[in-house]
């Protein structure tokens, strides 16, 4: 598992795992994000059930598994968060931050330990000692409850599925090319983002937001002036093709 | 009897498979119940005809009834073990899985922090699989009983075809029938528990 840090402040640092080598072939490869502050630690979208042994590995080379309090969901595909179970063995005292909407649905991947914290659709904010990130809706983007999470300190936006590209087994962990990547992403959004009204509603949001990197859970990661040009890119583009 | 853990993911598949499978011995006992009334009700009339016909009666009704709460323990324990079988699969699948994270994290600075963990992972397992053990004994336990049941039965039915046979003329047809239709039916739940027993140890 590669792992990467994406942020190192004061405060906090952001690290980024993905890439793994021993991911049976036919998963879909994925990024785990993981920001650690001074007492504690939260995982976004910490991945399938499969990945699980590689990442409680490599977690432990940067956090000892207690200091991991908290654990997030953007929303309830097995690639996001089929691990629940084995994580509700590991971390018994943690909350899960994820949709309201997939409670009763992610709870079928084992949540006896967890506490499961909803998120209103609104959103809301978690304070975690001095940090304090901003769940963000997403909602049909493209689950119909779906959040990004936003670091106002580290200016880094996770954003889920959004921003996902199918790439190469290998393929480095920054965009390099936009115009290149945009080819790797056009299927994805078109087809898995169901609602032109939903993305510009979240298009609209996150303009507003101060981002240095965009973290997409599949892909590559946008940084600098690559975040502007692909919220252009999606503003623009027609979703929904599923419907002839 | 003998449980091997490579054969775990298919056992909760047959334990469930034997509890669908005996609602048909369930069927027979209900079977040799209805049999028995016939048979008290022929002897009731049949006066001292086929007094000697009586307590051959009398093991029908008792072997209907105890066939009957036997198959419903069968079945309650069978989807016990089909449930404790799945968690044994389940408690499986996490102790290898963490202790796969141990053996790859070896070198990190906080390997020692999943310590906890996996051995709580690794003594659920052993906990499941002391309670599929126990489970599986129970359930072999009750097909003894049911095997045993039916053989007993096999010989009353010897017992009772000759008396048949030396029942007034008038009787004698309808005695024997009754007597086949039990040595029938004990037959069918012999063989069933016999494969039930076979899937289980499969």
């Amino acid at each position: 598992m590669k792992v990467i840090k994406l942020h190192e402040g004061r405060s906090h640092e952001w690290l980024v795992f993905g890439r793994d080598e021993e991911r049976p072939s036919k998963i879909i490869d994925t990024n785990q994000y993981m920001i650690k502050t001074t007492n504690h630690a939260i995982m976004l979208d910490p991945g399938g059930i499969e990945l699980f042994s590689a990442m409680l590995a490599a977690v432990v080379h940067h956090v000892p598994v207690q200091q991991i309090t908290h654990l997030f969901a953007s929303h309830q595909d097995p690639d996001i968060i089929s691990s629940l179970g084995l994580w509700d063995k590991t971390l018994p005292h943690a909350e899960l931050h994820a949709p309201w909407l997939w409670e009763g649905f992610l709870r079928h991947f084992g949540c006896n330990s967890i506490r499961y914290n909803p998120l209103p659709d609104e959103g809301k904010s978690l304070r975690l000692d001095d940090i304090e990130l901003q769940f963000i809706p997403a909602h049909y983007m493209h689950s119909s409850g779906n959040f990004s999470v936003y670091d106002p300190q580290a200016k880094i936006l996770m954003s889920g599925d959004i921003g996902a590209a199918l790439l190469p087994d290998g393929a480095p962990m920054f965009v390099e090319d936009f115009d290149a990547h945009v080819d790797k992403m056009r299927l994805f959004h078109q087809r898995w983002m169901p609602s032109n009204r939903a993305k510009k509603d979240w298009v609209r949001r996150v303009r507003q937001l101060d981002i240095e990197y965009m973290a997409p859970q599949h892909g590559a990661i946008f940084k600098g002036r690559d975040v502007q040009r692909f919220l252009d890119w999606l503003d623009e583009l027609e979703v929904g093709t599923g419907i002839k | 009897m003998q449980f091997r853990s490579k054969n775990s993911a298919h056992f909760f598949i047959n334990a469930a498979t034997v509890a669908a499978d005996l609602s048909v011995v369930l069927t027979e006992a209900k079977n040799i119940s209805l049999e028995a009334m016939n048979a008290k009700a022929l002897v009731a009339r049949a006066g001292d005809n086929v007094r000697t016909f009586k307590p051959i009666t009398d093991f029908m009704v008792e072997l209907a009834n105890d066939t009957i709460w036997l198959v419903k323990e069968i079945n309650r324990e069978a989807l016990v073990l089909s449930r404790t079988s799945l968690a044994e699969l389940h408690s499986s699948d996490a102790n290898l899985r963490f202790a796969k994270a141990q053996q790859k994290a070896s070198t990190a600075p906080y390997v020692e922090t999943l310590d906890p963990i996996a051995k709580m992972a690794y003594n659920q397992h052993h906990q499941q699989s002391v309670q599929l053990r126990r489970h599986m004994r129970k359930l072999f336990e009750l097909l003894d009983e049911i095997e045993s049941r039916m053989l007993a039965a096999n010989v009353v039915t010897a017992t009772s075809r000759l008396e048949a046979a030396t029942a007034a003329d008038s009787y004698q047809a309808s005695l024997e029938g009754i007597v086949v239709k039990l040595e029938k039916a004990a037959n069918r739940i012999k063989h069933i528990a016999t494969k039930c027993r076979h899937s289980l140890e499969r």
